[in-house]
């Protein structure tokens, strides 16, 4: 008999979960021993891979700020994973306590964290959701909740549409989104590339299809290419710790080795 | 002091993330110094301050290792005077114990919050899929209009019971039961009265087997069953399905008709051992068929004789085609004699079926059979030709008549007039030869379409009498209605006869002397003595046919005693 269509899936917690191996690579400890193992074997081949996880945090972080002076207070983060050091609405909520922010993860453990850590705070939700399924997650009801779609909204995807392989349209996926929102928002994307590092990020590549987690590395174009119908701001589409740095000092020598572009783009 | 602020700021950043401006770092990492500036200075000497900023680093999210390496190192360079070489040993020290001891509470909170986020996950999971599945499970168990269980229940629970350890001691009872013309229901008042009247059903067989611990299950459609574990009785089975049909026959108010019904039941009972479940099933519905076939509105109980009965019969019946065929079907004649000259004046010819294994079969047991396939057509003619044949071999003057029956199908038939007409002119033998009987019933159901084949025939010169005629309906209307000719009085009226006081033999004078009134020829079935034969004759009756005159023989061996 087929497996009836209201069973709930994605429900595979005794695997590594993207979700907690990020937040272990950011020096965290909400994670699991198979979650570290799999860690452990990206370490092995990018010793600073936990460098390049704190500087999506990082981006991510400078990203919220300049959307909250461009005077965004609807935040959609998807792909959030387990909530850590410097939360979206921890960032926005301190700038102006009404902001609204909804996180979307495809894990429920991450979720369910999510979930006790934002229990009280009446503007922010989480759900647990899949990218690849665009209108559920417009039209989930926390997001109809807290949300006016009429007014701009940010959409940060940090780190997270690598995850998405080809076969799953990510382009058209992010197009899904990006057509329901209202002119003025902001779509920011930190994405991992080959670009610089080729060697060394094919092997990560294979690595990862072996891992259950494949990456899909894109080239600057690629990567380009999410942000169509939306204007770049500056600094444009650039290496991952080039985006409107805090300090000069933050930018390492090598900019490239990150293996990350990011940017952030005005829907007009 | 600013010197020590700006090493160590600038010491513990980047080497983990932490959501702070430059100027927000300074502020901190100010905050600490100067506590561990004063702790230098203050007597009587204390560390805690060293302690308070190890867990205040963790705190603001310093966590990394390097962060308390790092600041090891600066506060070794920069904490003054450089003299108080003890002091700053010990405030170092507390750094580190306040720094690893917060670490290590804050690691063993977070993974006590995933692990009981995961076990949350784990649940909600768990839970969605027991939800789904117990969804989907009564799904498959359950019919989704009446909510009673389905068949595949019943014959799970037969399936246990017939595995059951003390299986030879427990008896079941199978109660199916089928509603009388629901279709009429559901075609006239629509589908939704008709679902809402399963409804009602259910409801009152649940309402009557629930409270006596029997599974109530719908099958399909409008057929319900109900099982009865551990009966003690034939009666306690039987007494189920009067039960139900009792509790069926009040009306049911449904949107506002008020709507009577009755049903069948078939009950089998019988131990669970040695019974596959859908045998069981199936007795249960030969039983249902039965009590539909004898008038519906009943219960039948599963007998095996009469089920072996059906069986054979069924097995006969499909012989038939076969045996037409190979010419198993002959005709033999019995005589027809009137009264007044003890003359033979004809024969009825009657059909038998000299079956290879069962020997010589008579009319009894395959025209019903074939009455209900419909092959009593094509037989009927066949034997109709035979008996032609047979009659324009008699001689006499005039020869004897054949009387030929025909059957209700028969004579409803479209087109048998002209088929019949056509068969005596191949034949080549005066219609007035042929007599037809046909049954009261088959005449009490004319159409126009019947009439006009009997209006055809009499109008030919066929003689048309009615059969068995007295047992029937009886209806007297059509005897001058009709184009007929004669009446013949069924054998079991003759029961009377020489009991000029008995209420039989008035019922037969008066419908001989009605016969005679109306003009009409009448026949007497089953005269087996010579006083039956001279009283008849006395009454008034013209033709006498019995074994006093005769047994049935073969055509060619046809006289008169």
């Amino acid at each position: 008999m087929a497996r009836p269509e209201w069973a709930p899936d994605g429900i595979d917690i005794d695997h590594p979960s993207a979700a907690r191996m990020y937040d272990y690579l950011l020096g965290g400890s909400h994670n699991f021993a198979v979650d570290r193992k799999a860690v452990e074997r990206f370490l092995a081949v990018m010793p600073d891979m936990a460098v390049h996880a704190q500087a999506n945090r990082a981006f991510l972080y400078r990203a919220v700020r300049y959307l909250l002076d461009a005077g965004i207070r609807q935040f959609l983060d998807i792909g959030s994973g387990v909530p850590t050091v410097g939360n979206v609405h921890e960032v926005a909520q301190r700038v102006d306590p009404g902001a609204r922010v909804v996180y979307v993860d495809i894990d429920p453990v991450a979720v369910t964290h999510s979930r006790s850590i934002l229990a009280g705070n009446s503007y922010a939700a989480v759900i647990q959701e899949d990218l690849r399924r665009p209108e559920a997650i417009l039209r989930h009801p926390a997001v109809r909740e807290l949300f006016d779609l009429s007014q701009p909204v940010g959409l940060l995807m940090v780190a997270m549409l690598h995850a998405v392989p080809e076969v799953d349209d990510p382009h058209g996926l992010v197009k899904r989104l990006t057509n329901e929102l209202a002119p003025g928002s902001y779509l920011a994307i930190s994405h991992g590339t080959a670009d610089g590092l080729r060697e060394m990020v094919e092997t990560i590549a294979k690595q990862s299809a072996e891992n259950r987690y494949p990456l899909s590395l894109r080239d600057r174009d690629g990567v380009a290419r999410f942000f169509t119908g939306f204007e770049l701001v500056d600094p444009g589409l650039v290496w991952l710790s080039l985006w409107r740095p805090d300090d000069p000092d933050d930018i390492p020598d090598q900019p490239e080795r990150s293996g990350s572009y990011a940017g952030v783009g005005r829907k007009s | 002091v600013n010197e020590l602020v700006r090493e160590w700021a600038a010491a513990i950043h980047g080497v983990c993330f932490v959501p702070l401006t430059a100027q927000e770092r300074r502020m901190f990492v100010l905050g600490l110094a100067s506590r561990l500036v004063d702790a230098m200075h203050t007597e009587p000497f204390d560390p805690a301050a060293g302690y308070e900023a190890g867990a205040a680093l963790v705190a603001a999210d310093y966590t990394a290792p390097e962060v308390l390496a790092r600041t090891i190192t600066v506060l070794q360079r920069r904490l003054v005077p450089q003299a108080a070489q003890v002091r700053r040993a010990a405030l170092i020290e507390a750094v580190a114990a306040g720094f690893t001891r917060s670490l290590r509470r804050r690691t063993l909170d977070d993974q006590e919050t995933i692990r009981v986020a995961d076990r949350a996950a784990r649940t909600d999971a768990e839970r969605a899929l027991r939800i789904s599945e117990a969804r989907f499970s009564y799904a498959a168990l359950h019919d989704p209009l009446t909510h009673l269980p389905n068949q595949t229940v019943l014959i799970d629970r037969l399936e246990q019971l017939g595995t059951a350890h003390d299986r030879e001691a427990t008896r079941i009872g199978l109660c199916c039961i089928d509603l009388d013309r629901f279709e009429a229901i559901n075609d006239s008042l629509g589908p939704p009265v008709g679902d809402r009247l399963l409804v009602a059903v259910a409801d009152r067989l649940r309402g009557l087997a629930g409270e006596r611990g029997h599974l109530v299950v719908r099958r399909n459609g409008d057929k319900f069953a109900i099982l009865a574990e551990r009966i003690t009785s034939t009666e306690d089975a039987t007494k189920i399905a009067d039960q139900v049909l009792t509790v069926l026959a009040a009306p049911f108010q449904i949107d506002g008709y008020e709507l009577s019904i009755t049903a069948s039941a078939g009950v089998v009972e019988r131990p669970v051992s040695g019974e596959t479940p859908t045998a069981l099933v199936q007795a249960a519905d030969v039983a249902l068929h039965w009590a539909k076939a004898d008038g519906r509105n009943r219960s039948r109980l599963f007998e095996t004789h009469r089920n072996d009965r059906d069986v054979a019969r069924h097995r006969l019946s499909a012989e038939i085609p076969a045996a037409m065929r190979r010419g198993e079907f002959t005709l033999v004649y019995q005589p027809l004699v009137e009264l007044a000259t003890n003359q033979l004046v004809g024969a009825e010819a009657l059909a038998r079926w000299r079956h290879p294994l069962h020997g010589e079969l008579g009319a009894d047991y395959f025209v019903e059979l074939a009455e209900d396939t419909g092959l009593i057509v094509p037989l009927g003619i066949q034997l109709l030709e035979q008996a032609c044949h047979q009659a324009v071999r008699w001689y006499g003057n005039p020869p004897p008549f054949v009387s030929v029956n025909v059957s209700t199908r028969q004579l409803h038939q479209p087109g048998l007039a002209g088929e019949i007409l056509e068969v005596l002119d191949r034949i080549g033998m005066p219609p007035a030869q042929l007599q037809l009987e046909i049954t009261e019933s088959a005449v009490v159901a004319t159409d126009n379409q019947t009439l006009g084949t009997l209006a055809a025939l009499a109008s030919s010169g066929i003689r048309i009498v009615i059969d068995d005629f007295g047992t029937g309906y009886s209806n007297f209307a059509y005897l001058y209605d009709l184009p007929i000719h004669g009446i013949k009085l069924a054998g079991k009226l003759l029961r009377d006869v020489g009991r000029p006081t008995a209420a039989g033999h008035a019922v037969l004078t008066a419908l001989i002397s009605l016969g005679f009134r109306l003009g009409l020829t009448v026949t007497a079935e089953g005269v087996e003595t010579g006083v039956q034969a001279r009283v008849l004759r006395g009454l008034g009756c013209r033709i006498g046919q019995g074994w006093h005159f005769g047994h049935p023989v073969p055509g060619h061996r046809l006289t008169a005693t």
